[in-house]
């Protein structure tokens, strides 16, 4: 018996001192909690070296799946990348720390303003916009026949499970709102919302299935032709399958922020403070936009990008399709009515 | 005797104790969330309300638990009509190296990851892969159709997911099955198929059982299989319950439909020990009578 | 040795094979395209092992999967200490109290994941928000979600498995060496240690083995309940199924498949030279 307890005290001692050890020994560590495919490695890499740290990255895929997880309690996280809408709903709850702008002169200095407009935080208190987000057709030139860029393609019998729409109910909601003619996206009126329902239904029929980021995924290897999704995650299929397009509906879309915000428990609030005046130095910014293929609101690194990539319209928005594009807000108690929508979306 | 149940009580308590806090506990708490409201920003609201389980009247949920529902009864199923001949194969296969890497064969994708499994099917029926050109070439579908993302494809993964674990129970006590028994019926001019049926089957009803239970309750909790290789309409309990969970930040819902669920798990249980207890209450007295 | 009847039908012996193949073809097909050089696979673009050179280099890989097996590890051996415990006590138990044990130790193994995964993410989130600011006061740890919370849940889950491999190992063995023992004189714990310990040793290290694989596979409940960077294996793999290039994944299943192979090959040589056990 002595012989049993002592063996699993020492089991449990080293187990306990491979925890402790780890934690001594290990570099200050940034928790970033980030969409897919959403920073270049190279740039964490070098921001690592140039601060002698670690950045450890948590992937998520939708905003509601992110605040659900740091709702329930997921503490560790420094540096969070939610939309406009849902920072708006964090810093409510009081998850957010006011941001020092001392510490980031970089963004003070080069963010340009004539974006503005796109978020509910504007004076940056909270949130620091990293990318401007599009939400559009992804396509595959290759195989869908005359093209036309609109949302009633996912009306096309000839493409039938060969299409996605996301799996986000505002998003889906808002772009079926602009579809049927509706220009607030944002909009809670019940016989809107109905409207809006029963096209994105009409959709539901057709559609393969609704996803986020394997949708890109499948739609660079020619497993679908039509897919609702980000700009940005649609040039990266791009750069894969030179036949993947992407375009801004005619009835217009939604466009939101993505924000860096720093956790309110965050432990290594300074590191997360350099991390975003890191990437608004213009040349990393240009670089991150270069493997990321999303637009910073940054006034000079634009021009530092790749030309193909700059001459791209859906990289470089025109001012029309921009103007047809509505940012999505948080709707406070009145959420639940888009829940409520999508629940009826989903049914059969 | 006194002294045994005394060590009996410090041998059971730390197991006890854990059991409680950490699963019995919480299961509980589970359970009474259902009765709270909840609050718009996902957090749970005070006071206590029945306005959850009323919310369980959804009419969208009659069809996702019929699913859910037959989805698992035919991949329980096809499990057990699959495992049955394969124990009989293996335990009938007289060379014990043969018979040991058909076992391998079979456990292998069972420690494997399973979402690799799940993995490899989004693969194996990719649209522009070999095995749907295949078909299209021999003309068993037409280009236009899709093989994932419908709820074939997701009953296909499960009954592929569940397979292993439904061939070694059966397998287990297949192999303690006296074979002799069903040579000596077949002697007595019973068919193969009669002697199979009426001998070896309840000869292994216990294993049988097992796989059931084994497979039926977690294809009824399945969410990730639908998630990953189901279409728009083929979302399970599981899904919903993970939408509440993560997209509705409604965790008062998600605790009544998990009763449900557990409800649904439990019910099938205590049938099936009851049905068993019966049984064997019905053989003993059968053996009685002679 | 039995007679082989060479009467009997050819049908099994096709179920068993058309079920091989079954099992199999999707995985062939995966092995195939972890050469393929297309990033997200579909049409063939030539020969290639970049992504095994990718694989190998890949720093989230690594760290994955020392977490993973640093959790397996740990939780392997707390959960065969205390589900092994449990089986003695429930193979001597004969009291009343003995069916609420019972049901305490079974219904684990039937409850789906979904709902043990919420179920633990609701007890520690509740406890944290209760006592997290009473225990930092006084211990000066901030309660929160991370590896302690995944190893608590892998534990729980994985001792059931344990205590029903052990307790089927228990009933068979023949309970009268237990009771020579006593007759020869010896004491209760020599006789643990001398005749039921190396009797159940089998059952022991199998019900280990299962709970190793069931803590290194699972996806639901670990993604409940960890915490800010706790990646593990298949939270690294479902995570590169959606965000990722999958063909990363292609690769990483070959090399899955081939270390599970050669694991269940030695266990299996291991074990059947010993005595023969099932599970």
């Amino acid at each position: 018996m002595k012989h049993l307890l002592a063996s699993c005290c020492a089991v449990v001692l080293a187990a306990f001192s491979l925890i402790l050890c780890s934690c001594g020994k290990e570099k200050e560590t940034l928790h970033i909690y980030n969409w897919g495919n959403y920073m270049s490695d190279d740039v964490i890499a070098k921001f690592e070296k140039e601060n002698d740290c670690k950045i450890v990255l948590d992937l998520f895929d939708s905003n509601e799946s992110m605040y659900a997880k740091l709702k329930a309690g997921a503490g560790g996280y420094d540096l969070v990348v939610p939309s406009s809408y849902t920072a708006f709903m964090m810093n409510e709850q009081n998850m957010l720390e006011h941001l020092d702008h001392s510490k980031i002169p970089n963004v003070d200095q080069y963010f340009d303003k004539k974006y503005s407009s796109l978020s509910s935080d504007k004076e940056m208190a909270y949130t620091v916009p990293y990318f401007v987000s599009f939400t559009g057709i992804g396509y595959n030139a290759a195989k869908v026949q005359d093209f036309k860029p609109t949302w009633k393609m996912f009306e096309r019998s000839d493409l039938k499970g060969r299409t996605t729409l996301l799996n986000d109910p505002r998003e889906v909601i808002g772009c079926a709102l602009r579809a049927i003619g509706i220009e607030d996206v944002n909009s809670t009126d019940q016989a809107q919302i109905d409207k809006a329902v029963a096209q994105a239904k009409i959709w539901k029929t057709q559609i393969a299935k609704f996803g986020v980021d394997d949708a890109v995924a499948a739609l660079a290897s020619g497993e679908f032709y039509l897919v609702q999704n980000y700009s940005g995650d649609v040039l990266q299929a791009a750069m894969e399958n030179p036949d993947v397009r992407f375009v801004i509906p005619e009835e217009g879309s939604t466009v939101t922020f993505d924000n860096f915000a720093i956790m309110k428990d965050s432990a290594h609030k300074d590191l997360a403070y350099k991390f975003i005046n890191f990437i608004y130095r213009p040349e990393i910014c240009a670089e991150n936009m270069n493997v990321i293929q999303y637009v910073t609101p940054h006034k000079t690194a634009v021009d530092l990008v790749d030309d193909e990539l700059k001459n791209n319209p859906a990289f470089t928005i025109p001012e029309a399709d921009f103007a047809r594009c509505v940012p999505l807000r948080d709707m406070g108690e009145k959420n639940t009515v888009f829940n409520k929508a999508w629940d009826r979306i989903r049914e059969e | 005797m006194k002294k045994s149940s005394f060590t009996n009580f410090f041998l059971g308590l730390p197991s006890f104790v854990w059991l409680v806090v950490f699963y019995a506990f919480p299961i509980l708490i589970v359970l009474l969330l259902a009765f709270r409201p909840p609050d718009s920003n996902g957090g749970i609201g005070t006071g206590w309300t029945l306005q959850t389980l009323r919310e369980l009247r959804n009419p969208s949920y009659p069809a996702i638990i019929w699913r859910t529902f037959w989805q698992g009864l035919v991949s329980t199923a096809v499990c057990i009509a699959v495992a049955v001949p394969i124990s009989y194969q293996l335990s009938r296969t007289s060379s014990q190296k043969l018979r040991n890497t058909i076992l391998l064969l079979i456990i292998v994708p069972f420690w494997t990851n399973f979402l690799i499994r799940i993995y490899a099917w989004r693969i194996f029926l990719h649209p522009e892969g070999a095995f749907k050109h295949l078909l299209v070439l021999i003309g068993v579908i037409p280009e236009s159709t899709g093989l994932l993302y419908n709820q074939w494809a997701v009953l296909t993964v499960m009954i592929y997911t569940y397979i292993p674990f439904a061939v070694l129970p059966i397998y287990a006590i297949s192999e303690k099955f006296d074979f002799s028994l069903m040579e000596a019926a077949k002697d007595l001019g019973a068919s193969s198929f009669y002697a199979f049926r009426k001998i070896y089957l309840p000869g292994i009803s216990k294993g049988i059982w097992t796989a059931v239970m084994v497979v039926l309750i977690p294809a009824f909790g399945a969410y990730l299989i639908p998630d990953l290789v189901g279409g728009s309409t083929s979302e399970l309990i599981g899904d919903k319950i993970a939408q509440r969970v993560f997209v509705d930040r409604n965790l008062p819902h998600a605790s009544a439909l998990s009763a449900l669920l557990m409800l649904g798990v439990f019910v099938p249980l205590i049938l099936v020990s009851c049905l068993r207890k019966f049984q064997l209450k019905n053989q003993k007295k059968a053996e009685f009578m002679k | 040795m039995k007679k082989r009847c060479n009467r009997h039908s050819r049908l099994p012996v096709a179920i068993t094979l058309l079920t091989l193949l079954f099992l199999y073809l999707p995985l062939v097909m995966v092995a195939i395209a972890s050469f393929n050089a297309s990033k997200y696979g579909g049409v063939w673009t030539g020969f290639s092992l970049k992504w095994y050179k990718a694989l190998f280099k890949s720093r989230e890989i690594w760290n994955a999967l020392t977490n993973t097996l640093f959790i397996a590890f740990i939780s392997t051996f707390f959960s065969t200490l205390l589900g092994t415990l449990s089986a003695l006590a429930l193979y001597r138990s004969k009291n009343r109290f003995k069916a609420i044990y019972h049901a305490l130790i079974y219904t684990p193994l039937v409850v789906p994941d979904i709902l043990m995964g919420i179920s633990m993410l609701l007890l520690f989130v509740t406890t944290f928000s209760a006592c997290g600011t009473w225990f930092q006061s006084v211990f000066g740890i901030e309660l929160e979600l991370g590896m302690t919370t995944i190893i608590i849940a892998h534990i729980t889950f994985c001792m059931s498995y344990v205590a029903m491999v052990v307790l089927g190992r228990l009933q068979e063995f023949d309970h009268s060496l237990v009771e020579a023992a006593y007759d020869l004189g010896a004491s209760g714990l020599y006789t643990f240690f001398h005749v039921t310990l190396p009797v159940i040793l089998p059952g022991v290290i199998a019900g280990a083995l299962f709970a190793f694989t069931l803590s290194i596979d699972d996806f639901v409940i670990t993604f409940f309940v960890k915490g800010a960077g706790d990646t593990t294996l298949p939270i690294y793999i479902q995570s590169t199924m959606r965000h990722g290039s999958p063909a990363i994944l292609n690769a990483l299943s070959v090399i899955f498949l081939i270390l599970t192979f050669i694991l269940v090959f030695t266990t299996q040589k291991l074990l059947s030279n010993k005595t023969e056990t099932h599970k």
